[in-house]
């Protein structure tokens, strides 16, 4: 199906792109420097300074929406290092996600999407379970973690997220986690069934508008435990937290939002965690695009890492704002997976070429793209989160 | 468009998934690093040299016109499709096929990303000089027909200077190896030469071997701010007779000084007429030295301030006002047009001036920067396409700088080749008799004019 867009105000994203209030895109081509997707597929078509070329196109009539337009825009990993590189600044993040806003309300996203938004409509998570299964990852703990205690209010709510909660290869997440917070001595609680998705893939799919009632539910559970403090092990949920929440609260959020690392930087900082020395080991900081590049935290998984004894901290070719997407941004994979692991592959490619034994992370979705990359390229490097080194650092 | 059976035959050459033909696709390829467009009727993408002599025999047999096309960022309009035909898009050959080491050279295909080859040849030691500020968005396929140059070619050259030896498709499909390893080589025609600089009209470049040097140790930065235009133009020639050749020698005149100042606010002295970003390199004590040497010349000459840099930080940190000239510009206006005359090294200052009343009398910003040491220079016109009498203006400014630039004894192109936009030009620099012995040797390796139909001269 072809959509006829007869004015740009039908299109949001053709409208910003030919807003002369905007930076214009002036086809330099630094963009195709470190567009993951244009490096693995070589095709203008997919290259940021394409798809601003396609919507410009649909501005001036020249072009029909269909279907490969569709697929050009959702064959995006949404990573934002084409907005990072810009030398003129075009709002390239923006007019992305616009361009998928518009076509999800013209019926243009691709169907596994579709589903998946949904799942979560019904479900209130993505994997379709009852969500009143969210511990699961609890129940091969040793000791029943204290988060899992009945209580009013918490100084610090633990945002577990659907992948932790759901998939059982991202259980050691959440399990580490509470047992960090717990060595720490923090008193903190986790929502169980009461935390509902955060609504980060309805906002990626284009379907934000479907996302209302999941924010409402999250800020009102969060608000009823009083906290200081909302930490997240997944940077997705803390962006939709900074970007939307926000605003969709209308007023300050009376907690602070903080990524576990930050936490766990401040409670090194504070003397409260103290690591014993790790066998020598090399090891990569891979950098989330949702942790790094667009809530600009660079230094406090760093610091983490840097502060356990044995850890010998490299970078890749691509890192802190640079850094290159480990091929599972943008929802990406559920619709062109072969095109999501070659990324992949190039990022562990770079973890191989400085020679580290360990890529940390800071993402349960950049870990497990990566670890397969690994598996599947036969490679020994272990991939880990930073919250897993540290607490084997207070273990050993 | 190609009729359904050429493009069968296309399909089979290359395999479907690799020709092109949607409407989406044909966008994505009317386009450079230009704002020219123009659609072509299919893009193909080949994997290797039998598939593009395959192509090119099947296109030369149908007559259909064949544009050559790296990365796109050519700034010569030289990659658009003025008149339709097939885009030959070459990034897929971008292998990196050999490191001689005992002879210092490289082997690539053509597709290569410049930056990709630097990286890899770096981590033996070894040096790819040509840095033309593209080198991450283009090709080395790309260069070698725009006989791509930058800021380091005072010192270490061309890309031109680098070839030893090309593999190439010619318009019949046959494929032509020329040059070799061999640093000496006068064995007929100098053909490697030839097709360097050719912007896609003698033949497809494929493979090409490359001359390596050792890469220098260590680098010294330094700025270098002047009240006065003329100061800066003489202390580069002071720097020069005193026997230092700088790695780079960067101009910025003060429509760049105050367009980035508009920009970034870096705290650059809006009233300076001129600032220097100067590097010297080699072994760290010989970099150091020629640094001092500069710094004392700079100083002595006139320079209100020279800021020599301790540490790759402060490095960088010298280098950004000169980087952020590009972004700077796309915030002012929403085209533009860099051109890129190059002038003897002693008509800099005569020359910024001329830019500067053109600017005046056809009532348009230009931001003018370039290489001091070699006298190219980048007047970038400032418009809004949109707006024909703009436009109107904008070509004859453009008129009156290459008219400036050949007055002075120099010439339209240092950097950037002739493509669709300087073509109207290009006689007025070259004369008859050099366009009417290149028009021959088009012809004779072109004899159908498939080839890039429509750029350098008709
Ligand atoms: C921001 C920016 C900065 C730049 N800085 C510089 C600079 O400092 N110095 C400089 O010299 N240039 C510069 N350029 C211009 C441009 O990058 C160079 O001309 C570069 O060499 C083009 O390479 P490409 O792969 O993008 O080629 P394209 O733009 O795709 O093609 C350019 C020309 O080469 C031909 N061509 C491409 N590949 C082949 C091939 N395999 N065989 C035969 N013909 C071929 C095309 O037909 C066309 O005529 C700059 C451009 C931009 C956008």
């Amino acid at each position: 199906m072809n959509v006829k867009i007869t004015s740009p105000s039908e299109f949001q994203s053709a409208e910003i792109v030919t807003d002369r209030q905007n930076p214009a895109c002036i086809r330099c081509g630094l963009c195709l420097a470190t567009c993951p997707v244009y490096r693995t597929t070589l095709r203008e078509t997919d290259s940021p300074r394409g798809k601003i070329a396609l919507l410009n196109a649909v501005a001036d009539d020249r072009l029909e929406v269909g279907q490969e337009f569709s697929e050009r825009y959702y064959g995006c990993l949404l990573c934002g290092a084409c907005a990072t590189i810009c030398p003129s600044g075009v709002p390239l993040e923006e007019i992305i996600q616009a361009a998928r806003d518009d076509m999800s309300l013209h019926k243009l996203e691709p169907e596994r999407l579709a589903q998946l938004g949904r799942i979560i409509a019904e479900h209130h998570n993505i994997s379709g379970e009852d969500n009143a299964h969210r511990l699961l990852w609890t129940a091969n703990m040793e000791d029943e973690p204290m988060a899992l205690k009945p209580r009013e209010t918490a100084d610090v709510v633990y945002f577990v997220g659907c992948v932790g909660s759901f998939f059982p290869r991202s259980y050691r997440l959440p399990q580490t986690m509470v047992q960090l917070l717990e060595k720490a001595d923090i008193d903190h609680a986790v929502l169980g069934g009461e935390e509902w998705c955060c609504g980060y893939p309805l906002l990626i799919n284009g379907e934000l508008d479907q996302a209302s009632e999941l924010i409402q539910h999250n800020l009102e559970a969060i608000k009823s435990m009083n906290p200081e403090k909302v930490v997240f092990t997944c940077p997705s949920c803390l962006h939709i937290w900074n970007h939307v929440y926000r605003s969709v609260a209308g007023e300050e959020l009376p907690f602070e939002l903080l990524h576990a690392t930050q936490l766990l930087a401040d409670l090194v900082d504070a003397g409260k965690l103290r690591f014993r020395e790790l066998p020598a080991q090399r090891v990569t900081y891979h950098d989330p695009c949702d942790l790094g590049r667009k809530e600009k935290i660079f230094d406090a998984p760093r610091r983490v890492l840097q502060a356990i004894p044995g850890v010998e901290l490299v970078e890749m070719r691509d890192n802190r704002a640079n850094s290159h997407c480990c091929g599972g941004g943008g929802n990406l994979e559920t619709f062109n997976a072969e095109l999501s692991y070659a990324i992949s592959d190039l990022r562990l490619g770079q973890a191989q070429e400085v020679e580290a034994k360990v890529i940390a992370s800071a993402c349960q979705q950049c870990e497990r793209t990566l670890t397969e990359a690994a598996r599947r390229n036969r490679v020994r490097i272990r991939v880990l989160d930073v919250a897993e080194l540290a607490l084997q650092a207070l273990e050993e | 468009m190609l009729s359904e059976s050429i493009q069968s035959e296309l399909g089979e050459i290359v395999g479907n998934e690799h020709l092109l033909t949607s409407p989406e696709a044909l966008i994505c390829y009317s386009y450079d690093g230009t704002f020219h467009e123009s659609l072509p009727e299919a893009v193909i993408l080949p994997a290797d040299t039998a598939e593009i002599a395959q192509v090119l025999e099947l296109c030369n047999r149908q007559r259909i016109p064949v544009i050559p096309r790296g990365m796109a960022s050519g700034l010569a309009a030289a990659t658009v499709p003025v008149d339709g035909g097939l885009i030959l898009n070459t990034v897929r050959l971008n292998r990196l096929l050999e490191i001689d080491k005992a002879n210092m050279m490289a082997t690539v295909q053509a597709g290569i990303i410049t930056s990709d080859l630097q990286l890899e040849v770096e981590k033996l030691g070894l040096f790819y000089p040509p840095d033309p500020s593209s080198v991450r968005h283009s090709t080395i396929g790309g260069n070698i027909a725009c006989n791509a140059g930058g800021p380091r070619c005072l010192k270490y050259g061309i890309t031109g200077d680098y070839v030893m030896a090309l593999e190439v498709v010619l318009a019949d499909g046959r494929i032509l190896r020329t040059g070799g390893k061999a640093i000496k080589n006068v064995t007929g025609y100098d053909l490697v030469s030839l097709f360097t600089g050719s912007e896609g009209t003698l033949g497809v470049i494929t493979e090409a071997t490359l001359k390596l040097i050792a890469l220098p140790e260590a680098k010294r930065t330094a700025q270098a701010i002047f009240p006065r235009l003329e100061d800066a133009s003489k202390s580069v020639n002071a720097v020069l007779w005193g026997g230092i050749v700088p790695a780079t020698l960067e101009l910025m005149d003060e429509t760049a000084i105050n367009a980035v100042e508009d920009y970034m606010q870096l705290g650059l002295p809006r009233d300076a007429e001129a600032i220097l970003i100067i590097e010297t390199d080699g072994d760290p004590a010989d970099a150091a030295r020629d640094m001092d040497v500069v710094a004392r010349i700079c100083s002595e000459g006139g320079a209100s301030e020279v800021r020599i840099a301790k540490t790759p930080a402060e490095s960088d940190e010298l280098w950004r006002a000169r980087r952020s000239i590009s972004g700077s510009l796309g915030r002012k206006r929403p085209n533009k047009l860099g051109e890129d005359i190059s002038v003897p090294r002693s008509a800099i200052p005569d020359t910024i001036r001329g830019i500067k009343e053109i600017s005046q009398n056809r009532n348009l910003p230009i931001v003018i920067f370039g290489h001091a040491g070699d006298g190219n220079l980048h007047p970038n016109i400032l418009f809004d396409k949109n707006d024909p009498e703009e436009w109107q203006r904008v070509q004859a400014a453009v008129a009156d700088l290459f008219g400036l630039a050949v007055a002075v004894g120099g010439t339209l192109s240092g950097e950037h080749g002739v493509g669709t936009l300087k073509k109207p030009f290009l006689e007025s620099d070259v004369g008859p008799v050099a366009i009417d012995v290149m028009r021959s040797v088009r012809h004779a390796l072109d004899p159908h004019g498939i080839l890039n139909p429509g750029k350098i001269f008709d």
